[in-house]
């Protein structure tokens, strides 16, 4: 019997694994306070890739004669990349090798993967799909509170609190165990608000309701403050004494009366002065984003219009109250704090600035002038590689970009581009499949790692059962690659080694993990970061005497809403939106081999005033089509969506050929969540 | 080069605003009012005790000196000399200028009543107009002693200040000189409509009426009414303010007639927006299109190519229990009238649709659909040939008697409801189907088909057959 996670969402669900002869079965762990024994379909499905037919188990390579990829062994498919990689830096210097990271990694693999980028190759070309993720609230929480922890408090305290707003989570479908906590917070007289222009399995379990147009979130929160601000349900005391620039946010919200928000978001003024009415009334709420915001041009901006409610409202730092994100990816939080971020170093510490050179330096053995500078977010590596001054090689860990990249099209052109694409992962994704050269991985219950919850919990993913034969992990294959490439300093690959190391470096960092080990995690359910000594108790809740900026206050960030960067027209007249299903996950390159887990492939959720439009029933093939790319699949009649917005969830190839690329100005985010596209039966 | 702007209401702001934006140099910016910059619209809702006023200021002073702009308050403009390109100011000042731009708004319209002005020009002590900061403040003030009051004027600042009075708790009466409330949006049956509601609010509403004279005895009516009141407010409408303009020799209609760059049609150094502006033959009176008029003027301005075609309009009545939306002009705008009138519960829905698009709309007592109307309205999106009348129809949601064998109870395990029937109670739906383990959301639901199982001593099969 062994106690882990979950190997899908940021919940990371307790549960307990039993060896029954060859067979491995989830069982419920009770006692992990997140989800007390209840899991998902995905959870209890997690061992269905255990065996898989297409589960790879021998490296292999592009044959140069054939074009197809053949087996190879591990010495000649890691010679082959290591030399291809040597060649590049000598000719085209280190910036001419990428590297693609993954929030499902765990954390050791996320720290290596960083180091081996700064360390062996010396590139400064590192980013992750994280940054997909949730990056805009990253973005949005360091501006306003000096710190980035998805939930400053532990999940269960939604349950304590008076109104929790959610903007933009679908969680009972996405995280399903995390709805259990909006249950009893109702039966405690609490209410939920779900704001989604889908009304979603969330949507059915609140108590209002708001239904808006994609990528008007920003206008909701603004118009929000407008009421409030009106009504004198600002808490001036805690604005003078914890923040600073109201003054301006105030202003700004003078401007956005309810009717203007219902002109723009196509909310109606009453449902806003409601929802006012009801957070004016509360003496505790909870505001958390999640994908719906934040995946737009201007999402960090919405993030931080959200927060100028809670900050305004005084929340952020009182019990059972504040701002929060619902972070997506298994490690989405631990994965954006060591080093797998163009623009960061272990511990949450920023690339520039000299101190932090300085620091993992030391820890890393090499000289601080040696590590390379920023480099490019995650899609706008992609989008140079093959250019002139992008990069010639890509080596990618733990992510299926063809399927999850916006513009996908585009993305699989800059792939094909390369001389050199290298991807390890468990099965033949659809990335993998393009590749050079494809390395057989271990996953989950065959190795052991830690991981950090969306509450900046850090827990421990135990092994349990022994990786098939010619499987590697992924610190393995660092190490070898690190060796073949002389790099400097050690490559430990035994995970309890490299947690000891990331904890030194991040020490002293935002996100420090010095004083966790993996028996404190066994003991203590999990440790919350930041934990600088052995003898620190871990830090579940945050800011409750101040914020970790300058001067200890948080900010109020002035914010005005520009809209999303593709507005429907005559040829492209509806929002197309996208998102995730249950029993799915990410790209899907997981979930979608699992038999447990029903795989009806995409499809275009829409309205039946739009179906009637159109000319189509429920279950006809339709075409959606943007300015980059089509897709068809099966039209899903329901009158649970905006008439004027269709849905089409990611977990297939498609979906992402029709998204936008354009990024947010400061996190990078693409906009995901909102673009102009055309339904035609 | 200096810009200067004339006036600091919601237009000249947001010109402000958008010249910062754009990083202009040298602004001045002239408000004939003492207070920063607030928002105009808002001030029935602080009449009507919601909105503080301290919370309607746009822009305060520091703003302006924080991004180099000059903000002068209590500042009257005398005149314009456009030859030496200078505005002249009450105090005696000059205030010299590259380019300008008239954002001076419009001034209250005051329907000829006897007794209301006295012979000082001011206004009767009973009497209020209602379009500035100190207007309001001058009738939130008199309401402590007052119990009734007159409204002059059914449009929909009227409507506003007659509904904010009377959540303020004092006896209403409206006196409109059309023949129907909201006579320039909308039409006589939606007119009949609101007249109903608000009589329902407790408002009585006289139409077809002029209030003629100002008597010790009360406010006398041309149809032979005398209404005994405290107060009496002024919303007859307004018109633009245009005098500055026609000192200067501008060609002024209605408003000072500009061309498509929002360019005076005599001097292409002056500019208007906002109310006072006349494009293309109309002028408008909403902050929509003085914004986006602002925002191509800041464009000009900065050397950026603009050409302005007219605005959408949406008007909303800002009023409690009281529901009005008008998109464009439902009375005079060519298509086919989609319409819906139930005077039982008080609610009037038209579409007016040319090729499928929505050109017109007029919703009074329901805006459930609102939200999506608006959307549609402004994006000119091509409606199908049931839609419109789908529009107007509310949502009916459905929920089947019994739910099907097939229906999918648990999402998080994939649980149906015929599984769950097969099982005897909670615990063996939870071990053997694993349903309301993962989110819990589906446990009401499958206690409720536990409790309506078949009894067990009924064979299964036979149920399918006999199930309706």
């Amino acid at each position: 019997m062994t106690n882990t996670h979950c190997p899908y969402c940021s919940l990371q669900c307790g549960m307990t694994l039993e060896r029954t002869g060859p067979a491995l079965e989830v069982t419920p762990w009770p006692e992990f306070p997140v989800n007390e024994g209840a899991l998902c379909r995905k959870g209890w499905a997690a061992a269905g890739l255990r065996g898989h037919r297409e589960r790879l188990t021998t490296p292999l390579v592009r044959d140069s004669h054939t074009g197809a990829l053949r087996t190879a062994d591990w010495d000649e498919a890691l010679d082959l990349v290591a030399g291809r990689l040597r060649d590049l830096r000598e000719t085209d210097g280190p910036d001419s090798v990428a590297v693609f990271g993954g929030g499902g990694l765990t954390n050791e693999k996320a720290y290596q993967l960083g180091k081996f980028a700064r360390v062996a190759l010396g590139t400064s070309q590192i980013d992750y799909n994280g940054r997909w993720c949730m990056s805009s609230a990253a973005s949005a929480a360091n501006q306003a509170f000096g710190i980035d922890r998805g939930l400053p408090f532990p999940l269960a305290d939604l349950e304590q609190t008076d109104v929790l707003v959610l903007v933009g989570s679908n969680l009972a479908e996405t995280m399903p165990p995390a709805a259990r906590h909006l249950d009893r917070l109702r039966d405690r007289g609490g209410r939920v608000v779900v704001i989604d222009p889908r009304r979603t399995s969330t949507a059915d379990r609140a108590d209002l309701f708001i239904q808006p147009v994609p990528g008007t979130d920003l206008p909701l929160a603004l118009g929000l403050l407008h009421l409030l601000d009106a009504g004198g349900a600002v808490d001036e005391e805690y604005i003078a004494a914890r923040t600073t620039g109201f003054d301006a946010v105030r202003c700004t919200a003078a401007g956005w009366w309810p009717e203007r928000v219902e002109r723009v978001s196509g909310v109606p003024a009453g449902e806003l002065r409601e929802l006012a009415g009801l957070l004016a009334a509360a003496g505790r709420v909870v505001v958390l984003t999640a994908r719906g915001a934040e995946q737009h041009t201007q999402g960090t901006a919405t993030v931080l219009g959200w927060v100028n409610v809670a900050l305004a409202l005084g929340m952020p730092g009182r019990e059972f109250s504040g701002y929060g994100c619902l972070t997506g990816q298994g490690n989405g939080q631990g994965g954006r704090e060591h080093g797998q971020k163009c623009d960061q170093l272990p511990g949450y510490r920023m690339i520039d600035d000299p101190a932090a050179r300085e620091h993992v330096a030391r820890v890393w053995g090499v000289d601080p002038a040696s590590l390379p500078g920023r480099g490019r977010s995650a899609y706008e590596l992609l989008d140079a590689l093959g250019t002139d001054d992008g990069a010639r090689a890509l080596l990618v860990f733990g992510s299926n970009i063809v399927v999850s990249a916006p513009n996908a099209t585009q993305v699989g052109e800059r792939l094909a581009s390369l001389d050199l694409l290298v991807v390890a992962d468990i099965v033949l994704s659809e990335t993998a499949a393009l590749a050079d050269v494809v390395l057989p991985v271990t996953q989950w219950a065959e190795e052991t790692g830690t991981m950090t919850n969306l509450e900046g919990r850090v827990v421990l993913r135990e092994r349990a059962v022994a990786p098939p034969e010619g499987v590697r992990s992924d610190l393995d294959v660092l190490a070898g690659l690190a060796e073949r490439l002389s790099a400097p300093g050690p490559f430990h690959t035994h995970p309890e080694t490299i947690f000891a190391e990331l904890g030194a470096a991040s020490a002293g960092g935002h996100a420090d993990y010095a004083g966790i080990d993996y028996d404190r995690i066994r003991a203590e359910h999990g440790v919350f970061w930041p934990c600088p000594t052995a003898d620190h108790p871990g830090t579940p809740r945050m800011f409750e005497g101040s914020f970790p900026t300058v001067d200890g206050r948080a900010r109020f960030v002035d914010v005005e809403h520009v809209g999303a960067a593709e507005q429907p027209c005559e040829d492209y007249p509806v929002h197309l939106t996208t998102g995730r299903v249950l029993a799915q996950y990410q790209s899907g390159a997981q979930t979608r081999r699992i038999r447990d887990l029903a795989d009806p492939g995409p499809f275009v959720e829409m309205h039946p005033m739009l179906a009637d439009r159109i000319g189509v029933v429920d279950g006809q093939p339709v075409v959606v089509s943007t300015r980059r790319g089509e897709l068809q699949a099966p039209a899903r009649v329901v009158a649970t969506i905006r008439p004027d917005t269709v849905f089409v969830p990611f977990h297939w190839v498609g979906a992402n050929r029709l998204t936008n690329d354009a990024l947010d100005p400061s996190s990078r985010m693409p906009e995901f969540k909102a673009c102009a596209a055309a339904v035609r039966s | 080069m200096t810009t200067v702007v004339v006036g600091a209401g919601m237009a000249a702001t947001r010109l402000v605003e958008e010249l910062v934006r754009r990083g202009h140099p040298q602004l001045t910016v002239l408000g004939d009012e003492p207070h920063p910059p607030y928002n105009r619209i808002l001030l029935s809702a602080v009449l009507e005790g919601t909105h503080r006023p301290e919370s309607l200021t746009l822009r305060d002073p520091e703003w302006y000196t924080d991004h180099g702009v000059t903000l002068r308050l209590g500042a009257r403009v005398l005149g314009l000399d456009r030859e030496r390109r200078e505005v002249l100011l009450v105090d005696g000042t000059t205030v010299a200028y590259d380019r300008l731009v008239l954002a001076t708004g419009s001034i209250p319209t005051l329907p000829p009543i006897r007794g209301m002005v006295r012979r000082d020009g001011t206004l009767h002590p009973q009497v209020h107009a209602f379009r500035s900061l100190d207007d309001c403040r001058g009738l939130v003030a008199a309401l402590d002693t007052a119990r009734t009051a007159v409204v002059v004027g059914g449009g929909l600042l009227g409507l506003q200040v007659a509904r904010a009075l009377s959540v303020r708790g004092l006896t209403i009466e409206v006196v409109e000189g059309g023949e129907h409330l909201l006579r320039s949006q909308v039409g006589t049956r939606a007119g009949a409509v609101l007249e109903h509601g608000l009589e329902r609010l407790g408002t009585a509403v006289y139409t077809g009426a002029r209030a003629v004279r100002l008597t010790d005895t009360g406010l006398v009516l041309d149809n032979g009414y005398t209404l005994d009141t405290d107060l009496v407010v002024l919303t007859a409408g307004g018109r633009p303010s245009t005098s500055l303009a026609r000192g200067a020799g501008l060609t002024v209609r209605r408003g000072v007639v500009v061309d498509d760059r929002l360019r005076s049609v005599d001097d292409g150094r002056v500019q208007a927006i906002g109310d006072c502006a006349e494009h293309a033959g109309r002028t408008t009176g909403f902050v929509p299109p003085a914004w986006e008029q602002a925002r191509l003027v800041a464009a000009d301005l900065c050397g950026e190519q603009v050409s302005y075609s007219g605005s959408r309009s949406v008007a909303r009545l800002r009023a409690t229990d009281l529901e009005v939306a008008v998109l464009g002009d439902p009375e005079r705008t060519e298509g086919e009238v989609v319409e819906m009138s139930n005077p039982v519960v008080g609610t009037h829905r038209k579409l007016v649709v040319r090729d499928g698009v929505i050109v017109g709309a007029t919703l009074v007592g329901d805006l459930s659909r609102i939200g999506l109307l608006t959307q549609h309205y402004d994006r000119g999106t091509v409606l199908g040939p049931h839609e419109p009348g789908a529009l107007l129809l509310g949502d009916r949601p459905t929920r089947p008697a019994q739910l099907p064998d097939d229906a999918e109870i648990c999402a998080c395990a994939g649980v149906t409801a015929g599984r769950i029937r097969t099982c005897g109670s909670l615990d063996q739906v939870t071990s053997t189907t694993r349903a309301t383990t993962g989110c819990g959301g589906c446990a009401p639901a499958v206690r409720q088909l536990l409790a309506h199982r078949p009894a067990l001593s009924t064979p299964r099969q036979g149920m399918e057959g006999t199930r309706p």
